[in-house]
């Protein structure tokens, strides 16, 4: 049986002997000047910052009086100064750069000096989820600087921050928030159950745990709603959602969620209720005529020719006098063009994408129609469709809307309109099931519940704004009295 | 497991669905704006009915183009199959317009057959007009009126007539309302060619059991709609001794009232308001208007007692006096309503002009 110290030192050896394999791995022996105290520091040159080595470690370490490892807290000026007997330990303290402090003397204990390197960019404007009006922080990739924007916004100690890490290789810190007394319970321990039995080797977005701990994986639509916006998390947070930060993300999930809450902009709050009431009836629409005009205009065309206005008869015949093909392969072979313009626009540099949009528009557009390989009349109708769903201010429920064009158009072919309705059944069969994280996807449409209308379809003004949404189940469900939110008189009338 | 029961029930409702509805690509058919009933004039084809088909053909930054298909046939669905045989794309009857019948195969052999099918023709709506052709159908379908094709111009024709002037509301849910009601007798507008390029509607026929037996001229249809229709907007010219009016009916009620049981009296109240729309006179003073009132319900009075008699006369009863009666009284007996219980009806009129406005340069 070999000693645990013996077990130990081997380990040390190991260690070291596949850190030198990597060219940023330093191990440098040092003499202290007063004590004569021999010690070596170990950390990876790309973890740290030189600065910090040379400026608050060295100078102390060489001058200052230090007999024992535990005398280095008080002459080195860092907060960050940890002890640990575990070598097992080094590994994850170098790889979050830590500089590691051996002392010949005492072999068995380590002493960790965080000099961390900060690299990445700073907080920029919110580019997906942009908005004229309101703040324009947007959060970035480190996960400290991210829970900053949230702290800062909600500085009261209820708000938790639960911190794990998930990935066997790439030791991804996740973070869970929520406000404690106002969070449900349950919700909160769905997301950290859920999180903690992740199993997966890395873990290199928010996008990630997205799609491994939604409800249904199988479902087209996002079950957790991701933004850029520290405002729309703080606000979602005192709402009684848990938000979930991902390091090396800059979107945020919040969860759980509801379908409408995909088409409301955070924008809407910053407007007056009526307008954005509006917008928010505008978005609805754009996305039912996204996803039907297509498919309508082939059941049309294909089977239902009495529903044609009389004066628009002429005007349909006539685009499609000279089209060799069947409404269906006509429609399909515009929304493919649509599909490549939009992939190619997205893969393609942005000074190169501009040249799409004339390509796309002009040349496509008006040489099809001219060929007569489409009529214009669709080119019109499918052009405005893709406008439409692009509307839509989260950026993953515009993809699904743009693929369950598809299916509905596929049953339009099939069987008309009654294909349109059977499609939509299906749709509305699978919305109804659907949940995020357990609560009703569908609310407040189903099930069906009168106070949460609302802020849903349209977003009546602050002075109704009463109640936190019941879906939620959250712990205080009165988020603020209904008697004092009621105007009140001027005193001088 | 559960995604292959899924599949399989999806092929099943695939394979089980798929015959379910007819595929009718748009520029794939022809669609009949108008179909119009003849008699045919060979005499080796007596008794036979010729058909005409209207449909259009559309072209890019054109009107569309009428075109004409005939056949002869003894009843209305086969006309359609000779059709057929002579057209290039199945004829679908989804947009059909108007229902045109010439006035002698009307008179003569009477139209109920050549209804009947629409009737029952799902895709044929119950606004469909129907009309009787002052000659012969096929030779007006072959004019080329206005720039949008003949059927919307003749379904179009009538329907500014209901909405702005005298025709009573009239489709092919009326008629067949009318004809089924047991107390009342149906009518159709009536349409004359005048030349290649105009048609004009010169009157209202009356049926009885579906055989044209009566045609009231234009100036006795405003009052006509003026028994049957409750708004009427049509525009009459009144003349008194200080000059000529023409009085536009802007609102017109009528309500019919049972005055008298023994004998059978009813009364009419018709109320029109409208306004001057033109004078020839000097001046319209009040005294003027009070004196145009009065004539105006003068006119009013004896033109519908006259159309009445000549009801009576043709025992018809376009108006429903009969299903007033029923209404009003228990157990009245309809089996010889217009024969001869109508005849003894007495109808008294109550008009009641008011003219409300005399044009802005007073």
């Amino acid at each position: 049986m070999k000693s645990p110290l013996l077990k130990k030192n081997q380990k040390m050896q190991e260690l070291v002997k596949i850190l030198k394999k990597s060219n940023d791995f330093k191990h440098v022996q040092y003499m202290n000047e007063q004590t004569e105290e021999h010690f070596s520091l170990m950390f990876m040159s790309t973890m740290v910052e030189e600065k910090i080595i040379h400026e608050s470690i060295l100078p102390f370490l060489l001058e200052g009086n230090f007999h024992r490892l535990e005398d280095v807290k008080k002459i080195v000026p860092l907060e960050e100064i940890e002890f640990s007997e575990d070598p097992l330990e080094i590994e994850k303290k170098l790889f979050n750069g830590f500089v590691v402090l051996l002392l010949e003397k005492e072999k068995n204990n380590y002493c960790f000096l965080g000099a961390h390197k900060e690299v990445g960019r700073t907080i920029g404007v919110p580019e997906v989820e942009f908005s004229v009006i309101g703040p324009k922080e947007s959060f970035v990739e480190s996960i400290e600087q991210n829970l900053n924007l949230v702290r800062k916004r909600i500085p009261v100690k209820d708000l938790i921050i639960e911190e794990q890490t998930i990935g066997k290789y790439s030791k991804t810190k996740v973070a869970i928030l929520y406000l404690e007394n106002m969070a449900n319970t349950e919700n909160v321990n769905t997301v950290r159950q859920r999180l903690q039995e992740i199993e997966f080797d890395q873990i290199t977005d928010s996008s990630y745990i997205i799609q491994i701990i939604s409800d249904n994986q199988n479902s087209p639509f996002p079950q957790l709603l991701d933004t850029e916006r520290p405002d729309r998390v703080s606000s979602s947070i005192i709402e009684g959602k848990v938000a979930i930060i991902v390091d090396g993300s800059p979107h945020v999930l919040i969860g759980p969620t509801t379908l409408v809450e995909f088409f409301s902009s955070f924008e809407d709050y910053f407007l007056n209720w009526l307008i954005s009431s509006f917008f928010r009836l505008i978005r609805f629409f754009a996305v039912m005529f996204s996803i039907l005009v297509t498919p309508v205009y082939v059941a049309t065309l294909s089977y239902h020719y009495e529903l044609i206005p009389r004066d628009l008869l002429n005007a349909l015949v006539a685009s499609r006098m000279a089209i060799p093909f069947p409404p269906i392969l006509e429609a399909l072979f515009l929304e493919l063009t649509i599909e490549l313009l939009r992939e190619a626009g997205a893969r393609l540099p942005t000074k190169v994408g501009q040249t799409i949009g004339i390509v796309g528009g002009i040349v496509i557009g008006t040489a099809s129609v001219e060929a007569g390989l489409t009529s214009n009349v669709l080119l019109i109708i499918i052009a405005l469709a893709a406008l439409a769903s692009f509307t839509t201010p989260v950026y993953r429920i515009g993809n699904t809307i743009r693929l369950l064009r598809f299916p509905f158009l596929f049953f339009a072919e099939l069987w008309g309109f009654l294909g349109i309705v059977l499609s939509f059944c299906i749709l509305l069969i699978h919305l109804s099931r659907l949940t995020s994280l357990g609560r009703p996807y569908l609310e407040p449409l189903y099930p069906p519940r009168r106070v949460d209308f609302k802020d849903a379809l349209i977003r009546l003004s602050f002075k109704h704004q009463t109640k936190r949404p019941l879906f939620l189940n959250s712990k205080k469900p009165e988020r603020i009295s209904a008697k004092k939110a009621k105007e009140k008189k001027d005193i001088d009338e | 497991m559960k995604s292959i029961y899924t599949a399989i029930s999806i092929l099943c409702i695939y394979l089980l669905l798929t015959g379910c509805v007819k595929k009718e690509i748009l520029d794939e058919i022809y669609l009949i704006e108008s179909i119009g009933f003849d008699h045919s004039k060979e005499k080796s084809n007596k008794g036979m009915i010729v058909g005409t088909i209207l449909y259009p053909i559309y072209q890019p930054d054109q009107p569309p183009k009428n075109k004409t298909l005939t056949a002869e046939a003894h009843i209305k669905k086969s006309v359609l199959q000779e059709i057929q045989l002579q057209s290039a794309n199945p004829i679908v009857t989804g947009s059909m317009e108007i229902v045109l019948f010439s006035k002698e195969l009307a008179t003569n052999e009477g139209v109920l057959e050549l209804i009947d099918p629409f009737q029952r023709d799902p895709a044929v709506g119950s606004g469909l007009y129907l009309a009787v052709v002052d000659g012969e159908a096929k030779e007006l379908m072959e004019g080329n009126y206005g720039i949008r094709g003949n059927a919307t111009y003749f379904s179009n024709l009538i329907e500014n007539n209901i909405k702005n002037e005298d025709l009573p509301k009239t489709n092919l849910h009326k008629f067949l309302f009318s004809y089924y009601q047991k107390g009342q007798t149906p009518f159709m507008p009536q349409l004359k060619r005048i030349s290649k390029e105009k048609v004009l509607l010169n009157g209202i026929c009356f049926f009885k059991h579906g055989k044209i037996v009566h045609t009231i001229s234009p100036q006795e249809m405003f009052f006509f709609r003026l028994l049957v229709d409750k708004y009427s907007n049509g525009l009459h010219r009144v003349k008194i001794d200080e000059g000529e009016a023409a009085i536009r009916s802007i609102r017109s009620v009528h309500r019919f009232k049972l005055t008298n049981r023994f004998p059978k009296e009813v009364t009419v109240q018709i109320k029109v308001h409208g306004i001057i729309n033109e004078y020839t006179g000097t001046k319209v003073t009040p005294k003027v208007i009070d004196s145009l009132q009065k004539e105006f319900e003068k006119e009013i009075d004896e033109e519908c007692k006259k159309l009445i008699e000549s009801f009576k006369e043709n025992k018809i009863d376009p108006i429903g006096f009969g299903h007033f009666m029923k209404t009003q009284i228990r157990n009245f007996d309809l089996t010889d309503w217009t024969d001869s219980q109508f005849q003894n009806l007495i109808v008294k009129l109550e008009p009641d002009v008011t003219i409300a406005e005399a044009g802005v340069i007073e």
